[in-house]
């Protein structure tokens, strides 16, 4: 068992997103949101390990499954339920949905709806406090599929090439979109690409928040040292499909049934001894996304008086 | 006032805005060196660090240049030819131009891409495209295309000190020529959205941009040696279209040529056009014309290139066709054609 | 060393790499009274270019990049047609619509040629691809330089090809040795993180041999794995040919620093400017190949003298071929947009 400093409250966090993810899945059953949902329910491990590494000012650029790493950072789950649900009190006024959730004074930045089009933008804003000296690293977190792209490689070169203080986060959850990774490429451990431009690459247990957070801080305090970026491969699997209505009929189901047995938040109350205390951690948690519920589904719609406003700065001055 | 070559005024407002805010940087391909015309060419010698050679990633980089604008930075970036900023598309138009409307404005992204391009020099077709319609089209952009020093170096540093995204579009075969730019941080600001009238006249509108509007202003001389006095605007600014200053040339003139190097077909004339006859149509006492390149790839081989590229006695024609339509006093209604 | 070859196939790779070179120097001189748009040549990598090549058969095709008048020489196109192309001629390859970028001869196995770096690499995956799923044993080759690494394009394709295990060959001309910043054979540079290329090729479990671009031998061997592989359903193939960076291409337009090549520098090294020592004994694959073919007594010093004289007296008369030729008629720019 690997200790950490807050077990309680990354278990709390861990629920609050499983609960958040169930909630989303049910309200999208009954046609209460709409849209192409992606959950993060069995990836919480990887979004919370994550989370507790990071300062208030590093800046995380989550992917199409990031509800999990918005609440990790600390965003309000009302306004993440209203945003998803298309509200005008939502992080982005409804504007952006599911997929472009953003609640930046959290830390988290963005997120964004093409596979791996969020590298870039971290590898930017790893690059913008070099210039800057603001001290914040930059964060991307993304998915096996990504490895596939031309950004992933290009990323990794300049990430390297500037010694950039910029954490890379795949998730590798065996699955981009609906084949499995072996479909996508030759190349079992994603970790490999960084390793050939000379960036430090570790393949952890993603289920495992303790392993992940451990990871986390040796490529944190290497970019804080100005030792330039760390790749770190978190193996897990997502324990629902591709999208919210994906039937999953390209997974066994004794695949899921032996991935449920690992489910990160089971592993970490055991791990760390909270048994007692999941509980009413649980409970705490669905409470807040009950509370979450009621207010998201009471707030206003978004306004069509809204639809034209903040294409531009200049429009809006 | 100075006399500064086009492509000494970019560097002069890359100079000036560099030296104003420290969050100003400016990357590309080579741009240490200087690039291939010498645009950023000693800046590095001031500004060190901040002026950043890139790999040949133009997806990465455009993304890159996004993801330093949200976090701080006002980045400037070189796309070396227009051509290549298609494998920047998705980072562009995707992320660039939609995150603060995604965002409902919790993010902004203050950048500027340079690109230049043209059909000068036989560089072929990888080389020598007009692309301003197809950025023109995607909501999020602004879209600027000098045609002088002043210009030049005005619409750059407004670009800078915007918090949107600029595609700022420079022509080559302008970087040669000179003109006077006004002396100071300040004094040379050019406002985006702005048209300027480049001649008057009361017979036709001619409206260009970047490199046609030489060809747009020899072609109103030609014609006034015939007694026709064409006015002729400067767009300058292609998204957001001053419209007003459209409209108010053709209120006057009551007829419009619309000149552009960019092929006719689905181009930014077309848009223009459109607008132009929905707000004015009463206005209009003829078809409004529009000069263009053909809808061919730019070609190669110098004679053809030259055939490529829309010519003064192209825009001359255009005008002189807009003025032999007769006036609709003298046209014959629709019911007396079918009968 | 020499490949495993009969003298006359030898002496005919020797002749192709003259034909080469003398082209790319007739080029040059052309160039300075003929405006032919950016243009780059293949000195110094004659020697990988022509034994990779000559293992290529009918229907085998190879995409190469804005460096590829070599590559075409190689396989047969009529350097006369290539120069007129260059010239924007009616006569040119392409009739004066591609020009040097995008020098191209389907017929020769050249189906297209671009000048976008990494832009043919998916082109050539896609031919792979086609001669897999028509059962053909056929070979694509993408040709291409160590810049082409740095975009995205690269990885993506190689990735595909690897997963498909596609008849492709992916060889690589690292003609940066000694390039501007940068010591013989050192990677990373400024824009590439990668200790050596082929580290990026190994997570994909494709066999990759860095090879001296100027050992004929070991050229000739890599490739005819690699297209032996290729046939056999063995998958792809990443080849490395270093080669060091002819002075001449260091400035952005290619010049002849070194001077012209003279063939008695294989055996008479008191001619060879002291300036230029380096190249012209240690560096320059064509003379070396020539002094191994000398020494192995395949060739006597007046046959290479023969067959140079008859190399540059052809590329003389291709040059006058080309001068003599019509331009295309402007209406050509409009043809062959569409089927």
């Amino acid at each position: 068992m690997t200790s950490v400093p807050d077990p309680l409250g990354m278990l709390e966090r861990m629920w609050l997103i499983r609960a958040f993810e169930e909630r989303v899945s049910e309200l999208y059953a009954r046609n209460q949101i709409a849209g192409l949902l992606h959950l993060g329910i069995g990836q919480e491990g990887v979004a919370v390990g994550l989370a507790w590494g990071l300062e208030p000012r590093d800046r995380l650029f989550g992917g199409h499954r990031a509800h999990a790493h918005a609440l990790a950072r600390g965003a309000d789950p009302a306004r993440l339920l209203m945003e998803i649900a298309g509200r005008a009190t939502g992080y982005c006024g409804g504007k952006g949905g599911t997929m472009h959730i953003a609640a930046p004074e959290t830390g988290f930045v963005t997120a964004t709806g093409v596979v791996a089009g969020n590298i870039p933008l971290a590898l930017g804003s790893a690059y913008a406090s070099t210039v800057s000296g603001d001290g914040a690293l930059g964060v991307v977190a993304f998915g096996d599929g990504a490895g596939q792209t031309g950004s992933f490689h290009e990323s990794l070169n300049i990430a390297a090439l500037w010694g950039l203080p910029l954490l890379f986060v795949c998730e590798n959850n065996g699955y981009a979109e609906f084949s499995p990774l072996s479909a996508h490429t030759k190349v079992e451990r994603l970790a490999r690409h960084a390793e050939t431009y000379g960036i430090p690459a570790v393949t952890v247990d993603g289920n495992d928040a303790a392993a992940v957070l451990a990871a986390v801080r040796d490529g944190v305090d290497r970019a804080r040292a100005g030792g330039g970026p760390t790749f770190i491969e978190a193996l897990t699997y997502r324990l629902r499909g591709h999208y919210e209505g994906d039937p999953g009929k390209y997974r066994e189901l004794s695949e899921l049934a032996d991935w449920k047995q690992k489910d990160p938040i089971a592993r970490f109350v055991a791990d760390q001894g909270l048994e007692a205390e999941s509980p009413a951690a649980e409970a705490r948690a669905r409470a807040i996304v009950d509370a979450a519920t009621d207010a998201a589904l009471a707030a206003p719609h978004a306004s069509v008086d809204q639809l034209r406003t903040q294409v531009t700065a200049e429009a809006v001055a | 006032m100075s006399t500064l070559r086009y492509i000494d005024a970019i560097r002069t407002a890359l100079d000036i805005e560099l030296r104003r805010d420290p969050s100003v940087v400016a990357l590309g391909e080579d741009v240490t060196y200087g690039g291939p015309f010498g645009a950023t060419k000693g800046l590095a010698d001031t500004y060190g660090t901040r002026i950043k050679d890139t790999p040949i990633s133009e997806a990465t980089v455009m993304g890159l240049t996004v993801g330093a604008a949200l976090s701080g930075l006002r980045p400037v970036m070189e796309v070396m030819y227009i051509d290549f900023i298609t494998l920047a598309m998705d980072q562009l138009v995707n992320h660039g131009a939609k995150l603060r409307y995604m965002t409902d404005g919790l993010l902004q992204v203050p950048m500027v891409i340079r690109a230049q391009g043209g059909a000068r020099g036989s560089m072929g077709a990888h080389h020598s495209q007009s692309l301003e319609a197809w950025f023109a089209h995607v909501p999020g952009l602004t879209v600027v295309a000098p045609s002088t020093p002043a210009d030049a170096q005005g619409l750059l540093q407004s670009a800078i000190r915007s918090d949107d995204p600029v595609l700022y579009l420079e022509h080559r075969g302008l970087y040669w020529q000179k003109g006077e730019v006004p002396d100071g941080d300040d004094a040379a600001l050019v406002p985006i959205g702005r048209a300027i009238v480049r001649r008057a006249g009361s017979d036709v509108t001619i409206a260009s941009w970047s490199h046609m509007m030489g060809a747009a202003l020899a072609a109103a001389d030609q014609l006034a040696a015939d007694g026709i006095e064409a006015e002729v605007i400067d767009l300058r600014s292609l998204l957001p279209l001053d419209l007003d200053a459209l409209l108010g040339s053709v209120g006057r003139t009551g007829r419009l040529v619309i000149a552009h190097e960019a092929v006719t077909q689905g181009g930014l004339g077309a848009e223009i056009a459109a607008q132009v006859q929905e707000r004015a149509w009463a206005e209009l006492a003829a078809p409004i014309a529009r000069v263009g390149a053909p809808f061919v790839p730019p070609p190669f081989a110098p004679e053809l290139e030259r055939a490529f590229v829309p010519d003064v006695d192209a825009i001359v024609a255009a005008a002189r066709r807009v003025l032999d339509t007769p006036s609709r006093a003298a046209r014959p209604s629709p019911q007396s054609v079918e009968a | 060393m020499l490949p495993d070859l009969p003298g006359e196939e030898l002496v005919a790779q020797l002749r192709t790499m003259l034909r080469i070179r003398r082209f790319e120097e007739a080029l040059i001189r052309l160039a300075a009274d003929h405006d032919i748009g950016h243009f780059h040549v293949y000195v110094g990598q004659e020697a990988t270019g022509v034994p990779a090549l000559a293992l290529l058969g009918d229907g085998d095709v190879a995409y190469t990049t804005h460096r590829n008048h070599g590559h075409l020489i190689a396989r047969g196109v009529s350097p006369a047609g290539m120069v007129a192309e260059i010239l924007g001629k009616a006569t040119g390859i392409n009739r004066g619509k591609g020009g040097t970028l995008h020098l191209a001869s389907a017929a020769h196995g050249f189906p297209t040629t671009s000048s976008s770096v990494g832009g043919p690499l998916p082109i050539a995956v896609g031919s792979a691809f086609a001669f897999q799923e028509l059962g053909l044993d056929r070979v694509s080759v993408a040709l291409f330089g160590d810049g082409a690494l740095e975009e995205g394009a690269w990885h993506e394709s190689i990735n595909i090809a690897a997963m498909r295990k596609a008849p492709i060959i992916f060889l690589c001309e690292n003609n940066s040795l000694e390039a501007l910043g940068q010591k013989a054979n050192e990677y990373p540079s400024s824009t590439l993180a990668a200790v050596r290329l082929t580290d990026l090729v190994d997570p994909f479990g494709v066999p990759a041999v860095p090879i001296d671009g100027t050992d004929t031998r070991a050229v000739h061997e890599a490739m005819a794995e690699a297209v032996q592989r290729a046939r056999t359903g063995g998958g792809p193939s990443f080849i490395e040919a270093r080669t060091v960076r002819w002075p001449g291409n260091r400035p952005l337009w290619p010049q002849l620093l070194t001077g012209e090549t003279d063939v008695t520098f294989a055996w008479d090294p008191s001619g060879i400017p002291a300036e230029h020592e380096r190249w012209w004994s240690q560096q320059d694959g064509l003379l070396r190949f020539l002094r191994e073919l000398l020494d192995a007594g395949h060739v006597t010093r007046e046959q290479a003298i023969a067959i140079d004289t008859e190399a540059r007296d052809e590329m003389a008369a291709a040059v006058t071929f080309a001068l003599e030729s019509p331009y295309p008629e402007a209406e050509e720019a409009f043809e062959h947009v569409f089927a």
